[in-house]
């Protein structure tokens, strides 16, 4: 009895402390950090001249190549929390990936679902995480996990304009930027940090800017240019 | 507060790809160029044992420009200027050997309907017949050397012709330098049954739909010898219909007939054969291909026919045939390393000469077989590094048997 005592007593202890954390979790200070990151070079079309075709390349949809990344150089501490399993997914659709920039956190599970009436064959040989998927047709998706933090490019084999990237991230402060070029990082814990964005488009160094959020929390704004 | 890691682990996007992977771009986009380099090293194909006549090496890799396709240095340039999206200007200038470049494709690509897959291309286009020939370069080919019916150089010349069937059966396994006594009195090359390192000029018109394609092109010169200025005043016909009935599997018919000798060699001989008469070459060839997971296999049948006038006694009866067929594969092991492999075969029909063989029914030109395996290995995206093993057997000529062994480093964007 004594022994079903002390149990429950742990027990009891164990989700009053739990309960503490989450609450003092909720309660920390946070800010959003915001702005618009205007692109104005339009990259390359990877498309090759068809010299040997017989006729017009088939209509295929182009990347959207002014989306970028906007991300923590480092992160708060509690940014690894384990939670469960995430999944994305890259769509190969009208010889295009879709979306043409995937980020996601380490622990991720990308699908690749082929919805085009023709083969693809999605593969990468990026040394954060290369594969090859092989060719399957439409109607069939074959997935990935990625664990390791890097940038995965992405290619078709049998279409050589076809390319996407994967960034795959340690932490979750990151977030894309929308079809105006605009972004929202909510939930950063008081600090200072660096934010950084990645464009494809971008050659060298990556635009960066230090950026504090108050103790008491507030909103920051912070734009960008990419020439 | 505390700092943690770096989120993307100090990765940059040029580490993913260090070396230009897309074209280059011009006037918005409208102007794209692309490049092909490949550098092959192997042995020598033109070495000659001591006991054989100057230049009797064997040849078997030869090419219509006097190259060997598994020891060359090869540039290409590609370019494409589309004002429109009914309207696009095509070329490719390539060097081999660092000879000067020479114009491969020059052509004007039309779409009349921009709701159609109906296209229309006039110029030094790419040819319709078999599906070879529009996959020569760069990934399209997995191995190094080419197949026979693309690239090996048989026995007969347009611009020169044997008398006799003792004048060709003496040439039997010497395409790479042939010598006959009517026409052009200087030696030189034969012609492969296709020729993968020339393109013809002329129009050609092509429609697509969801499981079937169709090319038809009228042209100026013959499958196995493409010209820029007509020579004989006769058009070649070739078409090709290629049907998908599932995903991942093409299979394709095609038919070529065009006036083959040489104009003024026909004309000269105006007093011994009838006015009007006609050489031409003509074939038909199938095609397929079946892709699946990590398999590619593809495969080509072609027969050729060639007519030649009968000059003198012992007579050549009837059309000089050849027969190709060749069969290859190619797995990708990961997302790096693949291998290839591809079996091939040249036969020819028989004609019956008086001195030479004894007047034995005997095969006008040697026939060939050929191996080729190898594997390769991914740099980055588009620089390959690849080696092979070819072995070549040949009923007749010099040298009957060579194996060579090559390899390729090829970067392209």
């Amino acid at each position: 009895m004594k022994l079903m005592h002390a149990l429950t007593i742990l027990t009891c202890a164990a989700l009053l402390l739990g309960s503490a954390q989450r609450e003092q979790r909720s309660r920390t200070v946070t800010g959003t950090i915001r702005g618009r990151i205007d692109v104005r070079t339009s990259g390359t079309t990877e498309l090759r001249p068809d010299v040997a075709a017989l006729g017009m390349h088939a209509a295929h949809d182009r990347p959207d190549r002014r989306r970028s990344v906007v991300y923590l150089e480092t992160a708060p501490r509690g940014a690894f929390d384990p939670s469960e399993e995430p999944r994305a997914s890259m769509d190969q659709l009208n010889e295009n990936f879709v979306p043409h920039v995937l980020p996601i956190i380490a622990g991720t599970t990308v699908d690749f679902p082929n919805d085009d009436a023709t083969y693809h064959s999605v593969f990468s040989l990026s040394k954060a995480k290369p594969f090859n998927l092989g060719r399957y047709a439409a109607g069939r998706s074959k997935s990935v996990r990625f664990d390791q933090p890097g940038i995965v490019r992405v290619f078709c084999d049998i279409h050589s304009h076809m390319n996407a990237f994967i960034l795959v991230f340690a932490h979750r402060y990151f977030t894309v930027t929308d079809d105006d070029g605009r972004y929202r990082l909510p939930n950063v814990p008081a600090g200072s940090y660096t934010l950084t964005v990645w464009n494809e488009t971008v050659r060298g160094d990556a635009p960066r800017r230090a950026i504090a959020i108050a103790a008491e929390g507030a909103d920051v704004d912070a734009d960008f240019t990419i020439r | 507060m505390a700092t943690l890691s770096l989120a993307l682990m100090g990765t940059r996007a040029g580490s993913a790809q260090s070396l230009p992977s897309g074209p280059l771009e011009l006037a918005n986009g409208q102007v794209t160029v692309a490049a092909d380099i490949a550098a092959t090293i192997g042995a020598r194909d033109d070495a000659a044992p001591p006991e054989c006549p100057r230049r009797c090496g064997a040849f078997f890799n030869y090419t219509d420009y006097e190259h060997n396709a598994l020891r060359m240095f090869r540039v290409s340039f590609s370019g494409a200027w589309r004002p429109s999206r009914r309207l696009a200007f095509l070329t490719e200038i390539r060097s081999e050997d660092r000879e000067r470049f020479r114009p491969y494709a020059l052509y004007v690509r039309v779409r009349p309907w921009t709701t159609h897959a109906f296209d229309v291309q006039a110029g030094r286009i790419p040819p319709v017949f078999g599906a070879y020939s529009r996959h020569v370069y760069g990934p399209d080919n997995w191995l190094i050397g080419q197949p026979l019916a693309y690239q090996y150089l048989t026995s007969l010349r347009p611009s020169a012709i044997p008398a006799s069937a003792d004048d060709l059966l003496v040439m039997r396994g010497r395409g790479w330098l042939a010598r006959y006594p009517v026409g052009s009195p200087a030696s030189g090359p034969g012609v492969p049954i296709i020729s993968a390192y020339q393109w013809d000029v002329g129009i050609e018109a092509s429609v697509a739909t969801k499981h079937i394609d169709a090319a038809a092109a009228v042209t100026s010169g013959t499958l196995s010898n493409p010209r820029v200025d007509d020579d004989n005043d006769g058009r070649q016909i070739s078409a090709r219909v290629g049907w998908k009935p599932v995903v991942g599997l093409v299979i394709g018919g095609s038919y070529a007939h065009g006036e083959w000798l040489n104009g003024a060699l026909r004309d000269s001989l105006s007093s011994v054969i009838h006015s009007g008469q006609r050489y031409p070459q003509e074939a038909f060839g199938l095609d397929a291909e079946y892709s699946r997971d990590y398999w590619l296999v593809r495969g080509e049948f072609i027969r050729s026919r060639w007519r030649l006038p009968a000059l003198s006694s012992p007579f050549i009866h009837g059309p000089l045939d050849a027969t190709a067929a060749f069969v290859e594969s190619r797995y990708r092991f990961t997302p790096r390393l693949f291998a290839a492999a591809r079996l091939d075969g040249l036969r020819f029909s028989r004609i019956s000469g008086e001195k030479v063989f004894s007047g034995v029914p005997t095969t006008w030109d040697a026939p060939v077989g050929r191996v080729e395996a190898g594997g390769g290995v991914y740099i980055q995206r588009n620089l390959t590094v690849r080696a092979v093993v070819q072995r070549n057997w040949r009923d007749g000529g010099f040298i009957h048997k060579r194996t060579f062994v090559s390899g390729q480093i090829a970067f392209w964007f």
